[in-house]
């Protein structure tokens, strides 16, 4: 069985090149848009693992990531943070919130998204 | 909407945001499509992508560099505002519609999107820069394209605006409702852009450099809250030139 994994990424093209990867690598990939449409969308799907942007119109990807933590079901599910501009966010403060890997994505190859996940599913 | 005074501290080619240093805001806005290119880029060499694949990923690549170079470019213009006057003509506004709507429809048929021309009541002349009032409706077409939805179909339109005097060209997008507390932070950024701490299209900085393109061609931009959607314009001034024939 596939193991299932939510992209929250507001660039289609860039959700849609993780889920390349990701999928030729047997993964079973959704992609939301938006913090609140990633919420429904969590909870359907019930993922082995998120991959999340941190800059994302409307809800910021840190209020996705306190609004995962008040589901008891949710709240255990691996987080990768893929962005632009980590140097906004230091891992202390991500960590708490089950983000297991920041990669940037202006020095960060694409495989490396694959990498990460296998290690949040581990 | 005001802009914002200059510095004046010897930082020529960094103050249309005054206070703000317009390099860091531009700098944080190309990260993302440059990273987005990289990407593209290491995939189709690495990956044994199919021809059909490989033909949209190349699409994308010069699709999002076209974007980004729009951004670069209307920066400079920018800058060359506070010294150079912009010649004006009479223009029709169908017809600088229809340029604009051409220009971007590959980037709207590339993310399975669609835009379309429509005329809400009879226009005229309009009295404006060709050149600047298409930077500035490419910008908002640009902004449709992020924030609106999956579904609907973005608008381009003209409007009379009669008891004004204008013309208004505008952009009207079917996404879903923005909260009114992000409506109000967009509302107030052509003043009061931020720099960086948020998604990189909406540092604000092309809504400033919309808002100084307008000003300098003598038109005003502004936005429109709809139940399902919004609508960002600019108004121009009818042209007198019928009247003085």
């Amino acid at each position: 069985m596939k193991s299932k994994i939510v992209v929250v990424e507001d660039n289609a093209w860039q959700a849609a090149q993780y889920t390349r990867v990701l999928e030729s690598n047997n993964y079973d990939v959704s992609i939301a848009r938006t913090a609140q449409a990633a919420i429904d969308v969590i909870d359907d799907v019930q993922p082995a693992a998120i991959i999340l942007d941190l800059l994302l119109p409307g809800a910021t990807a840190m209020t996705l990531l306190n609004e995962l933590q008040s589901h008891s079901d949710l709240a255990t599910i691996p987080v990768v943070i893929a962005t632009s501009s980590p140097e906004s966010l230091s891992g202390a403060t991500v960590s708490p919130y089950g983000v297991i890997a920041v990669l940037d994505k202006t020095t960060m190859h694409p495989d490396e998204i694959l990498t990460a996940v296998r290690r949040a599913i581990v | 909407m005001n802009s914002g005074g200059n510095r004046g501290d010897g930082c020529r080619g960094l103050s249309i945001f005054g206070d703000i240093d317009t390099l860091t805001v531009a700098a944080h806005e190309l990260k993302s499509p440059l990273a987005l290119i990289r990407h593209l880029t290491l995939e189709l060499e690495s990956s044994a992508a199919n021809p059909d694949s490989q033909k949209m990923i190349l699409e994308q690549i010069r699709l999002t560099s076209e974007k980004a170079l729009r951004l670069t470019s209307n920066l400079t213009k920018a800058e060359q505002l506070q010294s150079s006057l912009f010649e004006t003509s009479s223009l029709h506004p169908s017809a600088v519609c229809t340029e604009v709507f051409q220009e971007i429809l590959p980037l709207y048929k590339a993310n399975n999107r669609d835009i379309c021309m429509s005329t809400k009541s009879r226009t005229q002349l309009v009295v404006a820069n060709k050149d600047i009032l298409r930077r500035v409706l490419l910008n908002f077409a640009d902004n449709a394209l992020h924030y609106s939805g999956d579904e609907g179909i973005v608008e381009l339109f003209t409007q009379l605006i009669r008891k004004d005097g204008m013309v208004r060209f505008g952009v009207r997008d079917y996404g879903p409702a923005l909260p009114a507390s992000l409506w109000n932070d967009i509302l107030t950024r052509p003043s009061a852009p931020q720099v960086v701490h948020d998604r990189p299209d909406s540092s604000g900085l092309g809504l400033v450099i919309a808002s100084r393109f307008a000003e300098t061609i003598g038109g005003k931009i502004g936005a429109i809250r709809h139940r399902d959607g919004a609508s960002f314009y600019v108004d121009m001034p009818i042209s007198k030139q019928l009247v003085l024939l």
